[in-house]
Order: C-alpha cells, then structure tokens, then sequence
C-alpha cells in the first residue's frame, strides 16, 4: 500500500494526492459505484440539503484557522530576525519594533482562535440540524407506513435507523470543515515554504505526503480491529443481557457461577481484539510522533547548509521549524476524520433505504363503506405469504394464520365471540376488519368511520396515565374518567398522581392486567363504532375480567363488538359465537345451539372447560 | 442505585475504583517513566535549535559540522523516545484492558449473586447498563483521555522541567502569565460539563421516544395518533440538536483558549528575554528554543478540555459501577452449611415478614406478614389471592430467592440460611410464570439444568413426562432453535420445555408460578398432563391463579394483602363463606359459558 501510493504521487500532483487518500481511507467499505470521491461528495452534499448556508461558515472559520497558521509563523520569524537576534548581536531593538510584531503576534493569535470558534460551533450546528432533519423524515415515514410494512420490519432496525444511523450519517459533517482547513493549510504552508526555500520547502512539503500515508494506512488497519472490538462488545451486550433476562432462571439451577463464567469468556473475546488494536496503535503513534521529530532536525541540519551559503536567516530557518511542528496535529487528525466517512456512507445508506421505501397504499382502501355498524365479509380470502412477518420477533403463533373464504355478517350492535385453536385465523380476522392487512381476495364491508382495534399486547407508552387513554386527542377529563370506570381502571386514581401518574416506558410500572385496562380505555374513549377486541382481558384475574365485560355490555350501546376469545367467559358475553378452524367458518350461531350441534365446536370448549370438569368432579367426591 | 456513593468525592471513587480492579496499580510506576522519556523526545527539536543557533550557526561562522553532530545526537534520542513511547502506551492499553476485563468479571459474579428483588424489571436495564455502557466509558476513557493524561501530562512537566533548567526567571514569568488559564479552564469546564449531561439526557430522551414511536407504530396507526407523536419526536429531537449545540458552543470557546495563552505567553517571554539581554547569561538560541518550549508547553491544553469532559464522565461511570458492587449479595451462602435430611422435605413458614428494600428512605409498605404454616412432605399448595397479595414473593421466599426480613423458612427443618446453594438447588426447582429461554436450540435450554446429562436422558425425561409427540411435531426435533428469549416457541410450548427442564433436576420441591397467558387447547393439555406427572410424590407449591388449580390441591393458601387469611382443604373454604368462597364464586360466574 505504502509503495502505491508513494508511486502515485508523481502522475497525479497535490490536489489528486489528497483524493486519493481520502479515497483509499474509505475504498475498503465503499462500493465502487462511480469515483469513491465522488460518492463522498455526493454524500455531504445530500447530506446538506437545506443547511449549506450552516457548513460554509464552518468552513470560513476554518480556513480563517490556516490562513493564521501559516502567518504566525511569519510573525515567529520577525521575533527572531528582527528582535531576538539583533538583541543578542548587541544591535538596538526599538520599543516600537518590538510592540508591533508581538502586537501582530497576539492579533494572529486571536483572530486565528476566532476562526476556531467559529469552526467548530458552526461545525455542531451543521451535524446536530443535519441529524435533527434526518430524524424527523425517518419518524415521518414511519408513522405513515401502514401495518403490513411494519411487519415485515424487525422494529429494533427501524429504531437503529432513526436513531444511532442518523447520527451516523452526520458523523463526517463534524470534522469535514477541520478537515478541509488541512487541505488549506498544507497548500498555503508548502507554497510559503517553497516559496521562502525552493530546496529546503520541497524536502519540507515531501514529508506531508508520509505522514498522510502512514495516517491513512494506520487508520484503516486500526479500524478493522476497532470494528472487530465493537462486534464483540455487541455480543458481550446481548449475552450480558440474556444472561440478567434469566436470572431467575439461573438462579433455580444454581447456575451463577457457569453463567459467570460464560460472560467471562466472551469478555475476555472483547479484551484481545481491544489489546490487538492498542498494540498497533502505541506503534503507530509513536511513529507519527517520531517520523516528524526526526524529519525536523533533518530539517535543521539542511537549513545549516543554507544559512551557511546566506540563502536563509535563522529566523527563517527557524520559522520554517514552526511551522513544521504546527502542521504535524493537524495532519495526524485528518486520518481521524476521514475515518468517520465509510461509518457516515454507511449510516446514510441505511437510511436512504428506509426512506426510499415508498409509503404503501394503506390496506384500509380495500374495505367497503357501509352506512350503518354492521361488519361483513365475503369469500374472504388471505394467504400468509403475502403478507409474511419473518422478521418480527414475536411469537409464532402470530405468523400461522390463514383465512380461506371466510363469509360472515355480524349485524349493528351485536357482539360476536371468535372462537377457535391458536392458528385458525382468529387474529387475521381483526386485522382484515380493522384494515391493517388486505385480503387477497373477496370483500369486507364496514361502518364509515371504520374499527377500532384493541390490540393482544397491551402498547404502553413513557408518560401520564391519561397521555396513554388520549394519544394526544383533546378528550375532556369526564370522558376520560368515563372510559376508565367502563374499563374497570379504577385503580389508576389510587395512584400517587391519580391519571396524571408517570408510567415508564412500555407502561413500566403497571401490571399486565393493568395495562390493558387502561388500553381498553383509550378504546372505549373514542366511542368507536366497531370495537375488535383481540383477546384482551386475557391477563385480568377471573373477577376482574368478569366486571370488565359487563361493563361493556352495559355501555357499548349500538357498537359491534368482535372479540377474540379464549375464555369461557368471554364467550359467554357474546351474542353470537364465529367458529374457525383452519381459516375457514366452521360454524356461526348461538352458542348454546353450537354446543349441541357442532362437535368439533364442543370438544374446543370443553378443552377450554377442561379446568371446571376436574372441579366439578373434585367438588363432587 | 445506592444513594451514599454520589457523595463520594472524585478523588474517592478512583481510589475505590483502583482497588476493585488492582491491574490498574501493577506497574504503573514503571508506565509513567516510560512515558517521561517518551515525552523527552519532543522536547529534542527546541533544544537542537537552541545549540544549532548558539553553537553552529553564530553569524558569519556556520559549523554545518556541528550542527550534524547535534542532529545525530538528536536522533538517537528521538528513537528511544519513540519507543519508550510506544512501550508506555501499549503497557497502559493493556493494563486498563486487563482492569476493564477483571471489572466486568466481577459485575457479573455479583450482579449474578444479588437477590431477585434486585433484579426487578425496572432495575434490570440499570444493571445491563452498568455491564455494559458504564464500563464502556471507561474504556473509552482509558483508550483516549487516559492516553492523554498520560502523554500529555509527563510532556508538560518534562517541558516545564526543561524550561526551569533554561531559565528559571524566563520559566516564572511563562507560568505566571500561563496560570490563569488552568483557572479559566476548570470554571469553564464545570459549565461545559453541565451542559454535556444535559445534552446527553435529552439524547436519552429521543431515543426513548423513537423506540415508542416505531415499537407502537401499528397502534398509533390504528388510533389515529401518528402525526401527533411525530410532532413530539420532533420536538423533543429539536432540544437535543439546541443542547448539543449549546454544549458544543462552550465548548468551542474553551477549545482555542490554550492557543490565547501561549500568543500572550510568548509576548511576555519575548518581552522580559529582550529587556534582560545577554547581560543575564541569555543566548539567542536559549530565547528561540524557549519560545518554541513554551508552545509545547501549552500544546496539550486543547486536548485536555477535551478529555477533562471525558474523565468526568469515566469518574461518574465509575461510580455507578462500583455502587453496583456495593449493594449487598442476595441471600449469603451460609458459613458452615448444614446437610437437608434425605427423603421427602417438608417446608415450614415461621412467622415470615417481608417487604422489599427501598430505593428511597421512605419504609415501602410490607409484602407479607407473619405469615405461619406449616407443609407436610409430599403436599400439593396451592397459594391463592389478588395481585398484590404477596404470593409471588411468597413462592420466592421458599425458593430462597429472597430472605424473610423476619421469621424463618425451613426446608425439611433446616433454616433456608443454613442451606448451601447447591444444596438447596438440587432439591428444589422454580418453574416462573413466564419462563426464560436462551437463545439456543430446546436440548441446549433443557441441558442447563444439569450440563453432564446425554442426550438419552433428555429423552428419557421427555417422555416420562408424556411429551415424546409434542417434540415429534417440531422441525428439527430437540435441536430445535428457540429463538431469543424462545420467541420462536409458542407460550405454551416454553412452559412445556421449562417443565422438563425442571424435571430433570429430579428435586424433592416445586415451585410453580402457573401461567396466565392463553394457550391453545391442545398444549394446555400436555401442559396439565406434563404438570400431574412433574408433581406426583413432591412437595408442590402452586402460586396459583386459575382456581381450577386450587381446586385440585390438597390444600389452599388463601392471602389478602400480605396476610395468611385461610387455609384449608378447597371444599373445606367453599362452605366456609370467606374470602375464598367469594373469589370461587366470581369465579364460576365467569368461567361458566352457557
């Protein structure tokens, strides 16, 4: 690598030289699609759609930064010619000379501390509004998405992308402007150097180059150890977390000390990749200390010769020094910033990807208007590889249902129980009524205003108790309140702040029983005029549940219910009964009647039963 | 987690930081040196200009020969500094690695050893956090602000050395000039640090938001709430970008202050060096290689606002990662154990209290009270009561997983205190509510409760427990993938693998905490059968929630509020008329279909 790039620079010249680095730092992540270089540039440029104006002043700052560099080592040089010098030759330095090249020194130094500020608050404010624009279009996106995208989305990717990958993104914004001031200053400092020497500057500026090889060679072998670290530290996190997930498990089978043992194991995997990256780091840094250092004195021992033949002061040999020093940090940190660039393509890329995406037509369309609260459907048809969920990390049970020409009417008002095996189609049923999935054929019809659905898992969020009910509606404190008696939630008003209580993230803080009440509530709040409940009261204990569902009798009035059901109880609720098996409508009628004439139908609720027989034939004995 | 620490003093917590990793201490005495000579290296160009200028190239006589002498000397140096350097920074590197991995080691030991009342839901992501972020901050500490402490400060007392040998007057007026600025930097420091937990909370807050906002997607969907959460996400995501921007802000003026420093530094040497003149025994060399040292001198400052930020984060990482070991082991391994007699165990409850340790100093209401039973070998409980009665913790109790903050839990009459750990294990097993699976195939899940066992006796187990065709029905069998926490698996078919799992410990005691999610009717019947074949002959506490289970035990623990209110065979409480008859009756009511 090192005699690649060495063999370059003579065909392609300064500007070229720089790219190429900057390409080969970023060519082992990047795709070939175009110049690497370009990609970059179309990367920040897309990047900075609508905050230039924020990045350019960034840059101003920075270049005001190496203008001053290079010119405070002029000022260094008219301290030692014409003060230091003459002072110890015997000769008179004047007040006034004096006060003005250190007046102009402190002025450099002040206006070249300016330009930093600048740099790098402005630098901030690119990546942070950058972010903040990137952030907001993935979350916009991700409201608008309807159901079946978001199935198929692993949810901790789509997290991953709106959070960490858009700060990912804008990580080069940062040190861009730094890095360009760089740029600026290893031309400015080796045109003056050349300028000021041609024979001693063109030694000078030959060194850049190593220095920006070495960094760059460093940098991308240092990161390949960083990336292979940071893989463990992602393993060593997930065990670490499984492992305190089933304490409690490990703690039965008196397991502490082999779990222990485990984690140490993938720990000490995560030491040796950190030590292989500290041991090439210590030598490439004291390399990058000690390259420049010696180049330095090589400098002195040529600039002796020139001083010898009268072709350059002392105190241009020693300004020539200055500088010399001044650019090593600089040209260090440049291969640290172009680091962050394969990280940023990768990032960015990673949300083009979601972004790209367009939003999906909204499974809702399908559905029929109708113009009472009846819900219908006919030769209803739905296929699960259609609308495949292989990334969700749910249960199983979720992803086996099928519907194969389901026809059903469930008039205004009434509420139907369905029932059948986990996999009959229970769950798809609701979601084809509620409009998040589409059939694949046939026709559901359903009120205007559409359904509502109470989803199995209770979806809390961080905030008060009524944050939870309204979702942000301006639903009025009586209305609230009324929902949450219906809902049997009494128990929120017990709670410190009564509804306006914090509850954690995910509802952190409430039981599960509690939490779906409380979701129930933000249901009953909204006075839907389908209500499809998808097993809802299953964490409830028997008497609470009982309460919850004559509640809801009571109040519902003209809306239909359709619940899924799994309990005798919650059968027992409903005026009808919808049988599925295996995606198809077995039976549809009173429940009584069914017991009686469908077999298949009894021996379900007997199994479900199963509890009360043994007690009624303990009860017996 | 535990208040006392965050009065702990930064000074304090690195001392007790040391001592709970000792590979900090071991020859940092000699890492330190190194870097001393690391650091000497770059004080060899200021020092070359000085004796080049002073001794090569005086006006009109330039001794090129000299100066080349100079410059061999200068070489040499430069190339043991640079691998003194290099040996410094490597022997740090894995020294802190070294302290960082024996840290982790010991969380997990002790987080492992802590009381299940430690490991609540709402406790867990801390002590995840403290493994994993906490430490992280102090590997990152010790991969770049560590480094910097180490280099920077060895060069700036070489230089400082250096420029007292010089001239010490010179060397005074430098520091005076210099010294407001340490000032300067650690008021703004604490501002800028300030700002950086802000910015940082209001991070944590975004990304909080957007986990809810996409893991809720489907419901804010449904219930119309999407454009209202979006607002909020970006609201809150605007805060962020003003904080860090704020924080970046002071940060930026703090950046260039050494810079301010050294131009006013420089002045002042330049002034006094003139003024004084070569009647003070100063050289022109001297003044030149005493400019360029006091550049050095000021140069690591830019680094140090940086880093100054960086340790305080590690101190205070390091301070909840200590607070983690200072909080008390679950219950202790007892010191000289006492043997559980062979045979069938007993359990008897001895006016057992317990409530919960407090987070604040508030008393947090009791979960049990004086509670009294006793349980004859080989008799099936069932412990019934609303949510919140205390049955939970009573299960926990028995299984040791906590200790009774009064009274006594005996264990085939041994004190539950005087039990060893592997003891008590082997003897008693917990199947939970909801059990934990690892990701891994079911044999390797099942394999856990015993590593030695062989594959002929998972089959064996299996079948005794009527479960042979349900593994049948699996893709690939026992090497079936489970899936992270066995999503994979339906509900019920994970309490299926934790019964066999516990079956194979073959204990004298059951703890089961029945399950309240829905199952399909096919798996609740292998559930009930796996269950009657597990419990036969032990003795069974059922934390029940189904009355039906209650039904069939030989006796019912009924509580109400941390209290013991009934107990007695179930047709016994039924004609009672207590509290029991009342839950029996709701019960019916409910689950009665016609």
């Amino acid at each position: 690598m090192f005699r690649r790039q060495v063999g370059r620079i003579g065909r392609i010249g300064w500007g070229g030289l720089v790219e190429r680095f900057t390409m080969d730092a970023i060519g082992s992540e990047v795709p070939a699609r175009g110049g690497r270089m370009t990609q970059a540039f179309r990367l920040v440029r897309a990047l900075l759609r609508g905050h230039k104006r924020l990045f350019f002043t960034a840059v101003a700052g920075a270049a005001v930064f190496a203008t001053c560099t290079v010119l405070s080592s002029l000022v260094v040089r008219l301290i030692i010619d014409d003060i230091v010098v003459p002072r110890f030759d015997g000769k008179r330095v004047t007040v006034g000379t004096v006060a003005w090249i250190l007046g102009a020194l402190i002025f450099v130094g002040l206006v070249r501390a300016a330009g930093v500020i600048v740099r790098r608050t402005w630098a901030g404010r690119t990546s942070w509004r950058v972010t903040e624009s990137i952030t907001s279009q993935v979350i916009q996106r991700v409201v608008t998405q309807p159901a079946p995208w978001h199935r198929r989305q692993s949810t901790g990717d789509v997290i991953t992308r709106a959070g960490v990958d858009a700060e990912a993104a804008t990580a080069v914004l940062g040190p861009l402007p730094y890095a360009s001031s760089v740029v600026v200053l290893v031309v400015l400092s080796g045109s003056w150097l050349i300028y000021t020497d041609p024979i001693l500057g063109l030694g000078a500026v030959l060194v850049f180059p190593l220095l920006l090889v070495l960094n760059v060679i460093y940098q991308n072998k240092v990161d390949r150890h960083y990336n292979t670290a940071q893989d463990e530290l992602g393993k060593l996190s997930a065990a670490v977390h499984e492992s305190f997930d089933g304490v409690a498990v490990v703690k039965s089978f008196g397991a502490e000390a082999r779990e222990t043992e485990r984690l140490a194991i993938i720990a000490g995997r995560l030491r040796s990749a950190r030590l292989s990256a500290v041991r090439l780091r210590s030598t490439f840094e004291a390399l990058l200390d000690g390259v420049p250092n010696v180049a330095n004195i090589l400098l002195v021992v040529g600039g002796a010769y020139r001083v010898r033949s009268g072709d350059l002061t002392v105190g241009e040999l020693t300004s020539f020094v200055y500088l010399f020093t001044l650019l090593v940090f600089p040209l260090r940190l440049i291969g640290y910033a172009l680091s962050e660039l394969p990280r940023s393509q990768a990032g960015w890329s990673r949300i083009r990807e979601l972004l790209d995406q367009p939003v999906e037509p909204d499974p809702a369309r399908t559905l029929v208007r109708g113009t009472d609260n009846s819900v219908q459907l006919h030769d209803v048809w739905f296929n699960r590889d259609d609308n495949r969920d292989n990334n969700r990390d749910d249960n199983r049970d979720d992803n086996r249902d099928v519907l194969r020409g389901v026809t059903a009417t469930v008039p205004a008002g009434r509420t139907v129980a369905i029932v059948g095996a986990t996999g009959s189609g229970k769950t798809t049923l609701l979601d084809l009524v509620a409009g998040l999935v589409e059939p694949a054929k046939g026709t559901i019809t359903v009120p205007a205003e559409g359904c509502l659905m109470v989803f199995q898992e209770p979806f809390m969020l961080a905030g008060t108790v009524r944050d939870n009910v309204t979702l942000g509606l301006p639903i009025s404190d009586a209305d609230v309140q009324r929902a949450i008696d219906v809902a049997e939630a009494g128990f929120v008003r017990d709670l410190p702040n009564g509804v306006d209580t914090l509850v954690g993230e995910r509802g952190v803080g409430l039981s599960g029983g509690q939490r779906q009440r409380v979701v129930l509530a933000r249901a009953l709040v909204r006075r839907p005029a389908v209500l499809l409940l998808d097993d809802t009261t299953s964490a409830l204990d028997p008497t609470t549940e009982a309460k919850v569902l004559a509640n809801l009798r009571a109040s519902l009035g003209d809306t239909t219910v359709l619940a899924v059901a799994s309990r005798p109880s919650t059968i027992a609720l409903a005026d009808d009964v919808l049988f599925l098996r295996d995606g198809v409508v077995v039976a549809h009628g009173r429940h009584d009647e069914m017991m009686g004439s469908v077999a298949s139908y009894r021996e379900l609720i007997e199994a479900f039963e199963h509890d009360r027989a043994a007690l009624d034939a303990e009860a017996a004995r | 987690m535990t208040e006392p620490l965050s009065r702990w003093s930064a000074a304090q917590t690195v001392g007790r930081g040391v001592r709970a990793a000792p590979a900090l201490r071991h020859g940092i005495g000699l890492t330190v040196a190194l870097a001393m000579a690391g650091a000497g290296g770059r004080v060899v160009v200021p020092v070359l200009v000085q004796q080049a200028i002073d001794r090569g190239l005086k006006a009109g006589e330039v001794r090129v020969d000299m100066v080349a002498w100079l410059a061999a000397i200068g070489i040499t140096v430069i190339v043991f500094a640079t691998w003194a350097q290099r040996t410094a920074v490597a022997r740090l590197g894995s020294q802190s690695e070294e302290a960082l991995y024996g840290l982790r080691v010991r969380l997990f030991e002790h987080i492992h050893r802590l009381s299940v009342a430690d490991h609540t839901e709402e406790r867990k992501g801390a002590l995840v956090a403290r493994v994993t972020s906490d430490v992280e901050t102090l590997a990152q500490f010790f991969a770049w602000g560590g480094l910097a402490w180490l280099l920077d400060g060895t060069l700036m007392l070489t230089v400082a050395g250096v420029m007292l040998a010089y001239d010490w007057v010179l060397a005074l007026v430098a520091f005076v000039v210099a010294a407001p600025l340490f000032y300067v930097l650690q008021r703004v420091q604490s501002y800028l640090s300030k700002a950086y937990d802000a910015a940082r909370q209001d991070n944590a807050d975004v990304l909080t938001q957007i986990s809810e906002v996409v893991s809720g997607a489907e419901t804010l969907r449904a219930y119309d709430a999407g454009a209202h959460y979006a607002a909020e996400t970006e609201k809150i995501s605007n805060r962020r970008s003003n904080s860090f921007i704020r924080a970046g802000t002071i940060g930026a003026f703090l950046f260039p202050s050494g810079e301010v420093f050294s131009v006013l530094t420089v002045s002042a040497v330049t002034v006094v060096g003139v003024w004084r003149g070569p009647a003070a025994g100063l050289t022109a060399g001297a003044m030149v290689g005493f400019i360029f040292l006091t550049y050095r001198f000021l140069e690591p400052i830019a680094e140090f606002t940086e880093v100054l930020d960086q340790t305080q984060t590690a101190i205070a990482g390091m301070r909840r990662v200590l607070g983690v070991l200072e909080i008390p082991v679950g219950p202790p391994e007892p010191t000289k154990p006492m043997p559980l007699p062979a045979g069938p165990l007993g359990i008897t409850l001895d006016h057992v209290h317990f409530s919960y340790r407090s987070r604040t100093d508030e008393d947090e209401p009791p979960v049990l009270v004086d509670v009294d039973a006793v349980i004859p070998p080989g008799q099936q409980v069932a412990v019934v009561g609303e949510t919140g009665s205390g049955k939970t913790t009573l299960g926990r109790l028995i299984a040791r997983f906590a200790d009774p903050t009064a009274g006594v839990v005996l264990l085939g009459g041994v004190p539950l205190t005087k039990v060893a750990n592997v003891d008590l294990r082997s003897r008693l097993v917990v199947v939970p509510q909801e059990p934990f699976l690892f990701d891994g195939t079911i044999a390797a899940n099942l394999v856990f409760a015993r590593p030695t066992l062989t594959r002929a006796e998972l089959d064996r187990a299996i079948a005794e427990l009527d479960l042979t065709d349900w593994v049948d029905t699996l893709q690939d069998g026992l090497d079936t993938e489970v899936g992270q926490r066995g999503s994979q698996l339906s509900a019920g078919e994970r309490q299926l693998v934790a019964l066999v799992r516990a079956s194979l410990v073959d204990p004298d005691v059951l703890v089961l905490d029945e399950a309240t999610s829905s199952v399909d009717a096919l798996t609740e019947v292998r559930i009930a059968r796996a269950l009657d074949k597990l419990a036969a002959g032990r003795t069974t506490i059922a934390i029940a929630h189904r009355l039906s289970t209650a039904a069939r035990a030989h006796r019912v623990l009924v509580f109400e509020r941390g209290r013991l209110v009934e107990d007695g065979p179930h047709h016994e409480l039924v004609q009672r008329g207590g509290a029991y008859a009342a839950m029996y009756a709701a019960w019916v009511a409910a689950t009665t279909s016609a």
